[in-house]
């Protein structure tokens, strides 16, 4: 998808206005921004400078103080908690720097797992689990626990399970932070695969070289602030 | 400030929450603990006490006056084994009349020059000393109530001479029921000789009776008409109290389980949620035996909170059941003796510190580096092959997530589930119970059986003969047993004794026969259990009673379900040997099915005007004291095992925060998670209740018994056999409801988790 066609493309992401407050510290301060369809955003910026804020906000993991965030259609401001655990269960997928799998269970029951929260029965949901760890390379270690896959495979087990209810939009937080460059390219590699098969994305990130390469655009926030916004041409 | 102590209280102040766990659950079973001690602690103490002080008699006897002299029977009391004697004192059994009283009582009166002497010391506690003739002194216990005389009330004897009152006096030995001078005592015909022993050793049944056999050597055969220990009176001090100590024993035994368990399992979380901390006081310098004390003190400092408050409430709540458990002794202001609270407060704090030993040793043995390590690194998950079982059956996966996570933590849940067993046991054992003692005064009471009781208008002695016919021909009436009691005495015993004389249908009508069989002939008598067990009597012996018409022999043929101990049972023919004039004057009536009982109420007052008709009594007030300690004994039980559940899933709901944050940011709503913190502990609670009932109807099988030969009555098996399949499903969910209530705080806290801050906090 070139840029001109993500440009005509409804927007997956709409913030406007947004401000989050933490007592007297103001973590975001009127970001406004949007993410079309098929796009790879990646929000970057120094610490504490508020992308993680910004990721929580969008992902219903956190309520803003004002302004509004509506993603694929649904204002997260009307929705309640009910409500926003099922608007993650259907829209998001989510990465995260520390895989966040669950230890008692193996790879394929965690990947699994997003669908049979949403009543998909456990044949069904396995079934697709392991196409999903087949797609990514790691079927062979579908019934391996957390402990003893290795950071790339715990990664790649964590993008299966954001992918298993075909999220509209896939949220990575420092996905390559905890992992050797060298897995790091493979997770790179694997978001950008994703990208280009139409999977939007937006991911907070200090890695300029994930920016470059995954990102057709970059959003810097400082100070809770959109401060430039540019766009790339990608690397690979 | 010593490291080891700001290191403890900075533990106290994190873990607040658990710190008021401990306290809580520390304090409800002190509570528990001293008012079961203190009962039994006391449950012979104030009859001792008030017995000494009056010099009660050890042994009292009745001589025939026709047999044996005063000589003798002063001689035979010289045996070395005598500590003092009282006597000999003229006595007879005399029915005195008094104003406004139908029927003439019989009583026991005994003449004596003074109150004061060697043995039985009568306390005057209200006018004086009978000196005079004319003049009586009757035995009232002052703080007993429904006073019969008061001072200047007229009696009148036999032979139409009049007595009047001048002294209220209490016997502890009861060894009269009035005293007259012994000038006085002559005019009204004494029959018999009363001693009164005192003995050197008196401890046991075997020492009165070998005391009784000494003091009884000289003297002629069959001159003994009778006796009676202080043994059996000391007993019957301590029966009440006996009946609670039984259950509260059990309950306070149990709740001190709880309170072990759950202490256990509060240091274990600690220790396990304090790996990190662990690793840092060590790498700080602390030695492993500072480690230790840091946190034997965190759960020590609560624990000794809770148990000096239980200690005081335990006080508190034990005054009141011991004033009514005691409140015929005449011993006021009763409480707990000191060396229980003594006990409560080292030994409860003692044994919560022994059980938080174990979890304290480990942390004590646990090198640095794994300790700070282990607070951080990934662990491999346990439970493993349930968790995978659990996830492919067809279960919503909220459900299936929570029951395999006590497999996590397996000495955890084990602890956690043999709280909620101890819950569930107390909690059946208490229905058991509760439903035991409905059962048996339904039985005792003839709930269902009758209906309507019907009087004489003009009170006792105002029937006539008519009035059973009449009663049977009003519409409505099915079954119709009439009653007359005549007030009889024991030879040899200074008991009153009601002999109650039955007619009509006692077959539908009269008391449950326990054993034996029901009184058909003249001279045949039944009594309760606690009649036998008192006067140390058995079905098939013969004693004799007196009632005006001189000595008439009876023999036990039964034991029957009988609340009031002085009251013996005979059929109708034997009237002609007590009480030939007899006129029933209590009728118990079944109606015809259909008949509504207020609309024959008032059908038989129409009929016969001469009648009055009304419900049957109701409940004991026992009963429901024993119901109200019961069900507030439980209740208290349940919270402790349901604080224990909550203690529980706390520790586990903060040791997985992660994985909440985790599963909220994938989409499980907040009632899923609540859903599967309940499972999670619900799971434990069904497992419990099902190991729990068994251990609760075991428990009811000994309690409900213990407590029958405490209180010296006799049962009919239906009260015990009470665990039917519903009660049994209801209680299935006992553990379940306990886990659930435990649980639910915490998960609808984990629910709130926020994701974020869980998520990005690594």
């Amino acid at each position: 998808m070139t840029m001109s066609d993500e440009a005509n493309e409804p927007a997956v992401v709409q913030l406007s206005g947004v401000r989050k407050e933490y007592g007297d510290a103001i973590a975001l301060d009127g970001v406004s921004l949007e993410v079309r369809a098929g796009e790879a955003v990646a929000v970057m910026g120094p610490s504490g400078s508020g992308k993680s804020t910004l990721l929580n906000v969008i992902a219903g993991l956190d309520r803003p103080t004002g302004g509004s965030v509506v993603v694929h259609g649904d204002d997260l401001g009307r929705l309640d908690e009910k409500g926003l655990a099922l608007f993650r269960r259907r829209r998001i997928g989510m990465i995260f720097q520390f895989f966040n799998l669950i230890d008692d269970l193996p790879a394929l029951d965690n990947v699994a797992l997003a669908a049979q929260l949403a009543g998909v029965a456990a044949p069904h949901a396995r079934r697709r689990a392991l196409e999903l760890l087949d797609e990514l390379g790691i079927a062979g270690r579908r019934n391996t626990y957390p402990a003893q896959l290795s950071g790339g495979e715990r990664q790649r087990v964590a993008v299966a399970r954001a992918l298993m209810n075909r999220p509209a939009l896939l949220l990575a937080d420092e996905p390559t932070g905890a992992l050797d460059s060298r897995v790091g390219e493979q997770v790179m590699d694997l978001l950008l695969d994703l990208n280009q098969i139409g999977q939007t994305l937006l991911m907070v990130t200090h890695d300029e070289r994930l920016a470059t390469r995954c990102a057709s655009r970059v959003i810097e926030i400082v100070d809770g602030r959109v401060a430039r916004e540019r766009t790339l041409e990608r690397t690979s | 400030m010593s490291a080891v102590w700001l290191a403890a209280r900075a533990a106290v102040r994190r873990r607040r929450l658990q710190t008021a766990v401990v306290g809580i659950v520390v304090g409800v079973s002190t509570t528990m603990i001293v008012v079961a001690l203190g009962l039994l602690a006391v449950s012979s103490g104030p009859f001792d006490q008030a017995y000494a002080r009056q010099l009660g008699a050890h042994l009292a006897v009745t001589y025939d006056r026709a047999k044996a002299t005063d000589a003798q029977l002063t001689a035979a009391a010289g045996w070395s084994g005598v500590e003092a004697v009282a006597g000999p004192f003229p006595q007879a059994t005399v029915e005195l009349g008094a104003l406004g009283r139908p029927r003439a009582q019989p009583l026991t009166v005994v003449g004596r020059a003074d109150p004061e002497g060697p043995v039985d010391r009568l306390n005057v506690w209200d006018g004086r000393w009978a000196t005079a003739p004319g003049e009586i002194v009757v035995n009232q216990n002052p703080v007993g109530q429904g006073f019969f005389f008061r001072i200047g009330d007229q009696v009148t004897t036999p032979e139409g001479g009049t007595l009047t009152v001048v002294g209220r006096a209490f016997s502890m030995s009861r060894s009269a029921d009035a005293w007259v001078s012994p000038e006085q005592m002559a005019t009204l015909g004494p029959t018999a000789t009363q001693m009164l022993y005192r003995f050197a050793a008196a401890g046991t049944t075997a020492q009165v009776e070998a005391g009784q056999a000494e003091v009884t050597k000289g003297v002629p055969a069959q001159a003994r008409l009778g006796s009676t220990s202080y043994l059996v009176l000391r007993n019957e001090a301590a029966r009440e109290a006996a009946t609670y100590v039984t259950f509260l024993v059990a309950f306070g035994l149990l709740g001190l389980a709880v309170a072990i368990l759950i202490v256990a399992n509060v240091v274990s979380g600690a220790v396990v949620a304090g790996f990190r901390h662990i690793g840092v006081l060590k790498a700080l310098g602390f030695t492993p035996t500072q480690v230790l004390v840091v946190y034997l003190t965190m759960v020590s400092v609560p624990a000794v909170a809770g148990c000096a408050l239980g200690t005081v409430l335990g006080n508190v709540l034990a005054r009141p059941l011991l004033s009514q458990a005691f409140r015929n002794l005449g011993s006021a202001g009763i409480g707990v003796p000191a060396w229980v609270s003594v006990a409560a407060l080292l030994g409860v704090p003692l044994m919560v510190a022994l059980s938080a030993l174990v979890p304290a040793l480990r942390a004590r043995r646990l090198p640095a580096a794994e300790a700070i390590s282990a607070g951080s690194a990934q662990h491999a998950g346990r439970g493993l092959r349930a968790q995978r079982w659990l996830s492919g059956t067809r279960l919503p996966r909220a459900v299936s997530l929570g029951l395999g996570l006590p497999f996590a933590r397996p000495a955890r849940s084990a602890l956690t589930m043999a709280a909620v067993v101890l819950g569930v046991t107390s909690v059946t054992l208490a229905i058991g119970l509760g439903d035991s003692l409905n059962r048996y005064q339904r039985a005792e009471a003839r709930s269902g059986a009758v209906q309507v009781e019907v009087f004489p208008a003009g009170g006792p002695r105002g029937g006539s003969p008519g009035d059973e016919a009449l009663l049977r021909s009003v519409p409505g009436t099915r079954y119709v047993l009439g009653s007359a009691d005549v007030p009889v005495r024991q030879v040899g015993n200074n008991e009153q004794t009601m002999l109650r004389l039955y007619k009509g249908d006692t077959g539908p009508l009269g008391q449950q026969v326990l054993d034996g069989r029901w009184p058909s002939g003249p001279g045949e008598v039944a009594v309760a259990k606690r009649f036998l067990v008192q006067r140390g009597l058995s079905i098939g012996d013969t004693f004799t009673i007196e009632a005006g018409q001189g000595p008439v022999p009876v023999r036990i043929v039964g034991m029957v379900l009988y609340n009031e101990t002085e009251t013996i049972v005979a059929d109708w023919s034997t009237a002609a040997l007590v009480a030939p004039d007899a006129v029933l004057d209590r009728f118990e009536v079944q109606l015809a099915e259909g008949t509504d009982p207020q609309a024959y109420m008032a059908e038989v007052t129409k009929a016969a005007p001469n009648l009055v008709a009304v419900p049957p009594e109701g409940a004991e007030q026992f009963v429901w004291i024993v119901l109200v300690t019961v069900t507030l004994l439980t209740l208290m039980l349940a919270v402790v095992a349901a604080l224990g559940v909550f203690n529980t899933a706390v520790l586990s709901t903060r040791e997985r925060r992660r994985d909440l944050g985790m599963l909220k940011s994938i989409g499980m709503t907040p009632g899923q998670v609540v859903v599967m913190v309940v499972t999670s502990m619900a799971a434990l609670g069904a497992l419990g209740g099902l190991l729990g009932i068994p251990i609760g109807v075991a428990a009811h099988r000994v309690v409900l018994p213990a407590m029958a030969d405490a209180a010296q009555v006799g049962f009919p098996a239906s009260v015990l056999d009470v665990y039917k399949l519903p009660i049994l499903a209801l209680l299935a969910l006992a553990g379940v409801a306990i886990a659930a209530v435990g649980a639910l705080m915490p998960a609808r806290s984990a629910a709130r988790v926020t994701i974020a801050e869980v998520l990005h906090n690594e």
